[in-house]
């Protein structure tokens, strides 16, 4: 990387951390450092959402994702402005109104504590393992493309985000990710500008996308219903408002992005902004990755994207293997030249007979070329049995790491960090939050002054800041981590969403009912998934999520049913 | 009849109710998907 490079890189997220704690220095108080004091504009409600789900790994995977896969992951958002609007109108006017710090403190005046607390620790253990993953998944794709000890690079992003979050609090999250967005789409649009400017001089923006098209990649929407196949407008539609309910709704990580509004008509509007732009924002993202795949259509790609991996089996006996694999991939790229030419020109003239024999043509050179891949990626197992040869994650960044100019390189790595920052900023800040409201000053030390939970909310930082980086540092030493974290959350988020359903839509249903429902769902849910690991049942986990939702709430009617408690008492004025 | 919190009375910057800005949000969506089976069905 040059020396522009490293200015820009570090120049820009510099920047953004010394603006954060610079607008923040006034904060003096819990309600200042927990909720900003409830002073923020649409705008940065909005970016600060935006920035929170978008983390390092959505920008470094979704155009690796389009290049192996097409367009149609966008379909998995198309649930989200449905979702913004159901809480636009049902949960954030009941968080308004009770004036809560945290999601979970609408249980208690909606149950009881039990409720609420049992809610906030199911929260805080599967966020709280999310949080070194948010560091650890890129830091790992950064380290190896970079040459960067991986310690180094999560030690990097762990302690400016603690650094920051710890001296600002929940202003300085938000104001930070207002920046780290800009750059971030900005960093995007100017890639993607870049890209196409790199395409050979006699290849059109019409031509790239024709071509693209004939290769199956620009099938965004798909009608069919098909239950296994897992991105079509129903499942997207469907499963996406489901998911995004409960992500928006319930996750504190993005209820305190919202709840730090100026007003209810901010945090509103910064709602219906995500619901607006985030379905074209990860158009984008994705669009950014067909272009990649249509600029190796005209610059030879490599065979393997993850660098690591190809040193690795070039140092090793395999080595000749691997290098006949990459002159075979060259060949195929050779003559798909020809056939891609050929396409572009039937297109063109509209002829479709030559478009059909040229597409033909042009899927048989792919056809070649994923089977190479593939014997490549058999190759590099044999070698290394424990080496990871999804290589899709690796595409963007050794794009940029390559072809992208002197300074434009920094830009896109300040975007990754930025983006690995602002996730994780806003995951330890909702730790910390609901660490000191729903635990220690609800349960554990109850009667201080303002300035010792101030003091608290900053050691909670730190400490979470903590597990999350020692977590990220040895993230390596377990196998198949992500997917560990993964089947962790699953176990525990259909739980907390059912409660919080039963909550808003059942309004017969009382604390008892709804705790013992909650308690015996997750045990039903646990004694799954063991039967699962077992082989007894033959289940994804990500079933998991919809199971424990809907066992909670049934559990909790019938329990509602067996006890008849008393009906339900008006809301009561929390007692923090 | 009864009134509204204080904090529920703003009215939205554009349009005269906030469900004419939910409706707005979801007509604005559901173009967003004309566009992009458009760009599905011309470019395959």
């Amino acid at each position: 990387m040059s020396n522009i490079d490293w200015i820009i890189l570090v120049g820009t997220l510099a920047f953004i951390v010394f603006y954060g704690v610079w607008k923040t220095r006034n904060v003096k108080n819990v309600e200042s450092y927990l909720l900003g004091d409830r002073d923020l504009k649409w705008w940065t409600i909005g970016l600060s959402i935006m920035a929170t789900q978008a983390s390092a790994i959505t920008f470094l995977s979704t155009p690796g994702q389009a290049y192996e896969d097409g367009m149609r992951f966008a379909q998995f958002y198309f649930g989200l402005p449905i979702a913004m609007v159901i809480i636009a109108v049902f949960f954030l006017p009941l968080f308004y109104r009770l004036k809560v710090y945290t999601a979970y403190e609408y249980l208690e005046s909606r149950f009881d504590l039990r409720t609420r607390t049992l809610t906030a620790v199911l929260f805080l253990v599967q966020r709280g393992l999310a949080a070194g993953i948010t560091i650890y998944a890129p830091a790992i794709i950064l380290s190896t493309i970079l040459g960067w000890d991986l310690f180094t690079t999560v030690l990097i992003i762990g302690v400016v985000v603690i650094f920051y979050t710890v001296m600002g609090g929940t202003k300085a999250v938000s104001v930070t990710q207002k920046q780290q967005m800009i750059i971030i789409l900005g960093g995007m649009i100017v890639a993607a500008i870049i890209i196409l400017n790199k395409l050979p001089a006699d290849v059109s923006f019409q031509d790239t996308l024709g071509v693209a098209g004939k290769m199956g990649k620009l099938q965004v929407v798909d009608f069919s219903f098909d239950l296994s196949n897992r991105y079509t407008i129903w499942s997207g539609i469907l499963g996406g408002t489901f998911l995004f309910l409960s992500y928006f709704g319930t996750d504190q990580s993005q209820v305190q992005r919202y709840l730090s509004g100026k007003s209810l008509t901010e945090s509103r509007l910064g709602l219906l902004f995500n619901g607006i732009f985030k379905v074209p924002m990860q158009f984008l993202v994705l669009f950014v990755g067909i272009l990649v795949f249509m600029f190796y259509q005209f610059t030879p790609p490599p065979l393997h994207f993850n660098r690591g991996n190809v040193d690795n089996i070039e140092q090793s006996s395999y080595a000749p293997a691997y290098k006949q694999l990459e002159t075979d991939y060259q060949l195929v790229y050779q003559e798909k030249q020809t056939a891609i030419k050929d396409l572009m020109l039937a297109i063109e003239q509209e002829d479709e007979t030559a478009i059909q024999a040229a597409q033909t043509q042009v899927k048989t050179y792919f056809q070649q070329d994923s089977s190479l891949r593939a014997e490549a990626k058999t190759l590099i197992q044999k070698q290394n049995t424990f080496a990871k040869v999804k290589d899709t994650d690796y595409v963007f960044i050794s794009f940029i790491v390559n072809y992208l100019p002197v300074g434009l390189v920094g830009l896109l790595l300040a975007v990754i960090f930025s983006a690995a920052m602002s996730s994780t900023a806003s995951e330890l800040n909702a730790l910390a939050t609901t660490t000191v409201i729903d635990l220690y000053r609800r349960s554990i030390v109850k009667d201080r002054n303002d300035q010792h939970y101030l003091k608290a909310s900053k050691f909670f930082t730190i400490l979470w800041g903590i597990i999350a980086l020692s977590f990220a540092a040895t993230a390596d030493l377990f196998e198949n981590l992500i997917q560990a974290v993964n089947i962790i959350g699953s176990l525990f988020y259909g739980a907390i969403l059912g409660i919080f359903l039963i909550a808003f839509l059942f309004k017969s249903v009382q604390a008892r009912a709804v705790f013992l429902g909650a308690i015996v769902g997750e045990l039903i849910v646990l004694i799954t998934f063991t039967l699962s690991v077992y082989g007894y049942i033959d289940l994804a986990y990500l079933w998991l999520n919809l199971i424990g939702c809907i066992i909670v709430i049934l559990l909790s009617l019938l329990f509602q049913a067996i006890f008849g408690d008393s009906p339900p008492t008006p809301t009561k004025v929390l007692d923090r | 009849m009864r009134q509204k919190p204080p904090f529920d009375e703003e009215a939205p910057p554009i349009f005269t109710t906030w469900n004419q800005l939910y409706c707005f949000v979801l007509v604005l969506h559901l173009i967003i998907i004309c566009l992009f089976y458009w760009l599905t069905k011309t470019y395959s």
